[in-house]
């Protein structure tokens, strides 16, 4: 870290991390929209505040947070990433591939795939994601391509190549204990956690530290405040994209590969559209799409509002012809009332808070 | 001299199209190199139903041509995802391409309209199936009526749970034709029965993730649920193990579950006791009954009803062997014995 400690910060990097600002600043309003979203659920149903549907809400949005991770950092960095639905499936489907009963290049004469092919077939899931991403990185670092570009054709490079391996046809008869990982529950106490909740709880603090404690981190933060003064400042702005844009890549091939296992098939059409309930996540948890500013903590909190939201709804018994508009417009609801929070927060903190925004 | 040259330019552009179509209509490509080409064109290329349709075009293609004398081909083409306005650029690439015939799914019935209009206007005869567009002047639709469809599943799940129950549907994407069809069916054929309750309808926009998903949520909010009709087969893609709510009140709880469509996972299900009837479309008919179809109204100008019905597969633990083995030969031409063989 001090090779960039003993440099000037950038204008528009935001000051040095402090945990306490980084909570009070950032995620208090989204919190409170979140918590009085479960109040109103659970007076309105019975159904919701139990330890079934809990379980079930986290499990559900576990792949969307650790994909929409990823996109934080992307988003961070004044980029976007479109492609991450389509490299969700790309990725489920490579590792299914590898793992189908009687189709995997590793099926015994019965049939039957050695169990020690799951690590391999896992391996190569997120390596593919890991490929798209840096694909996406070059195109924009080396070929100067504009990122919401360069990813639209990622989204539709990767689909196409999940098409062509799938032929049209979901990849079924994935052995029992590759789905251990998507469908195990981890008990604490009397409370069942999914072991993709444990695992995007995991790569959420990793993201966390990541993000907030390393050079790593504050250089992302850097190039989304002001390219121009990170770039002359010693940042070398081609080496942080192309690292976000391969985290990101490989946190959605994480999803991919989870949202496989938790449901024993890997469909050609899968997470279709998913890059925008990441994108959603992300921006509902107070990442600005304008760059330089952003936390996992509320991209955690943005994607468990999505979660709630959607099965809270359903299970309240709104028609499922309605439920799009009420999602839409509690989702603006939300967004609204978090920036009117934020401004008042904002005004008394003065006219430091007003610099750093004017800076980019 | 360039006003005459224009006006000139001016004639020859407006008569070549005349002059092209009077050329097709006076004698058939398919005579002159011995060869007919027939383009099949699905919604879509992304669902495996078509490439069982496909398969059943292939398959009738290399018939038709083992019977002579003309060589047949089915062009399979198709977008990627269900899209309109794709699949109208589909369509006109295959008529500059110079197919002798078209047999389309389409994705939209309006919008299907010109795209076949000027195909037939270039000579090429059209057919729909599957998916019909009854406004253009395509010369046949082959397909199942989905509102008979829908009301084939309500008379399935009332013979298996009797006729007091709640039950709960599963659609795909809010307002596709198709989908609603078969809920209209289907809600028209239990309204006589009152003891029926028709609880909710909850929809995971053709989203095998969001099909799991919300059938779970409905089963917490439910729990006494006693039937299902998925009407389409999105969660059942999931495999065994992805529903434990809905697994444990199919096997222990007595509720009965309907899908449609007749794939080999849903087959399984059925056997496991998780399903309790299916409503198939005869998918493997749709191409080879087009190309059959096709063959005859080009070659010996055969004329067909505007509607030609393809039937349905209503499959019971009773002849669920049979559609397996039909799957797994990938022989569907042996019609099914009978789902009730008591009456």
């Amino acid at each position: 870290m001090s090779d960039i400690t003993a440099q000037p910060r950038p204008a528009g990097a935001p000051p040095r991390f402090n945990w306490r600002r980084i909570i009070r600043g950032q995620e208090v309003g989204i919190f409170l929209v979140l918590i009085g979203m479960i109040l109103f659920f659970s007076l309105s149903t019975d159904r919701f505040l139990t330890p079934i549907n809990l379980t079930n809400i986290m499990l559900n949005f576990s792949w969307t947070a650790i994909a929409a991770f990823g996109m934080t950092m992307v988003i961070i960095s004044a980029g976007i990433d479109l492609s991450v639905g389509s490299v969700m499936a790309l990725a489920g489907i490579a590792t299914a591939m590898l793992l189908a009963r009687d189709n995997s290049p590793f099926a015994g004469p019965d049939g039957v795939v050695p169990d020690t092919v799951i690590p391999l077939a896992v391996l190569a899931g997120l390596a593919v994601g890991a490929l798209c991403g840096f694909t996406n990185g070059l195109l924009i670092t080396l070929a100067g391509l504009p990122p919401f570009i360069a990813t639209l054709g990622m989204l539709q490079i990767a689909r196409g190549i999940v098409y062509g391996w799938s032929q049209g046809w979901p990849v079924q008869n994935l052995p029992q204990n590759f789905m251990v990982l998507g469908r195990q529950n981890i008990p604490v106490g009397s409370f069942n956690f999914p072991l993709p909740t444990v695992i995007m709880l995991v790569a959420g603090i990793i993201a966390w530290i990541f993000l907030t404690r390393t050079a790593w981190g504050y250089r992302i933060f850097a190039v989304g405040g002001n390219e121009q003064a990170a770039r002359l400042s010693g940042i070398s702005v081609m080496r942080t994209k192309l690292m976000i844009y391969t985290i990101s890549g490989l946190l959605g091939g994480a999803g991919g590969v989870l949202l496989t296992a938790r449901l024993g098939v890997a469909a050609p059409t899968a997470a279709q559209g998913y890059e925008l309930d990441v994108i959603a996540a992300v921006v509902v948890g107070g990442t600005s799409l304008s760059g330089g500013e952003g936390s996992i903590l509320g991209t955690l909190i943005g994607a468990a509002i999505m979660g709630v939201l959607r099965t809270g709804l359903n299970l309240i018994g709104v028609e499922a012809y309605w439920l799009p508009s009420a999602q839409g417009i509690i989702i603006i609801g939300a967004i609204t009332l978090d920036q009117w929070f934020r401004r008042r927060q904002g005004k008394s903190r003065g006219f430091a808070r007003l610099f750093s925004r004017g800076g980019k | 001299m360039k006003k005459v040259l224009f006006f000139v330019t001016l004639l020859v552009l407006t008569l070549a199209p005349v002059a092209s179509v009077a050329v097709a209509q006076d004698t058939p490509k398919a005579l002159e190199d011995g060869k007919l080409t027939i383009a099949w064109i699905p919604k879509a290329l992304n669902n495996p139903v078509f490439e069982l349709g496909r398969d059943g075009c292939f398959a009738a293609a290399k018939e038709l041509t083992e019977m002579g004398p003309y060589e047949v081909e089915c062009l399979y083409l198709g977008s990627v995802a269900s899209d309109m306005a794709e699949q109208a650029r589909v369509m006109a690439d295959a008529v500059a391409q110079g197919v002798d015939a078209i047999g389309v799914s389409c994705n939209s019935d309006a919008g299907c309209v010109e795209p076949i209009n000027s195909a037939i206007e270039a000579g090429i005869p059209v057919m729909t199936w599957d998916s019909d567009s009854p406004e253009s002047n395509r010369f046949t639709y082959l397909g199942v009526s989905n509102y008979l469809g829908g009301r084939a599943a309500a008379d399935l799940l009332i013979r298996t749970m009797g006729t007091e129950g709640k039950v709960a549907l599963l659609t795909g994407v809010p307002g596709a034709p198709n989908l609603e069809q078969r809920i209209q069916g289907f809600k028209d054929f239990t309204s006589k029965y009152p003891g029926i309750e028709i609880v909710t309808t909850v929809a995971c926009n053709d989203d095998i993730n969001l099909g799991v998903q919300v059938v779970e949520e409905t089963m917490q909010s439910y729990p006494d649920l006693d039937g299902w009709f998925f009407v389409g087969l999105w969660p059942i893609f999931a495999g065994r193990g992805a529903m434990p709510l809905f697994e444990e009140a199919a096997l222990n709880g007595g509720m009965k579950a309907i899908a449609f469509d007749t794939l080999p996972v849903e087959l399984e299900w059925l056997k496991d006791g998780l399903l309790h009837g299916l409503v198939g479309q005869k998918y493997w008919g749709w191409g080879y009954d087009t190309m059959h179809m096709l063959y005859n109204n080009v070659i010996y100008g055969t004329p067909f009803e505007d509607f030609t019905n393809s039937g349905m597969d209503i499959v019971t633990i009773n002849n669920v062997d049979a559609m397996a083995t039909a799957w797994e030969t990938q022989d569907f031409t042996q019609p099914l014995p009978p789902p009730f063989p008591g009456e």
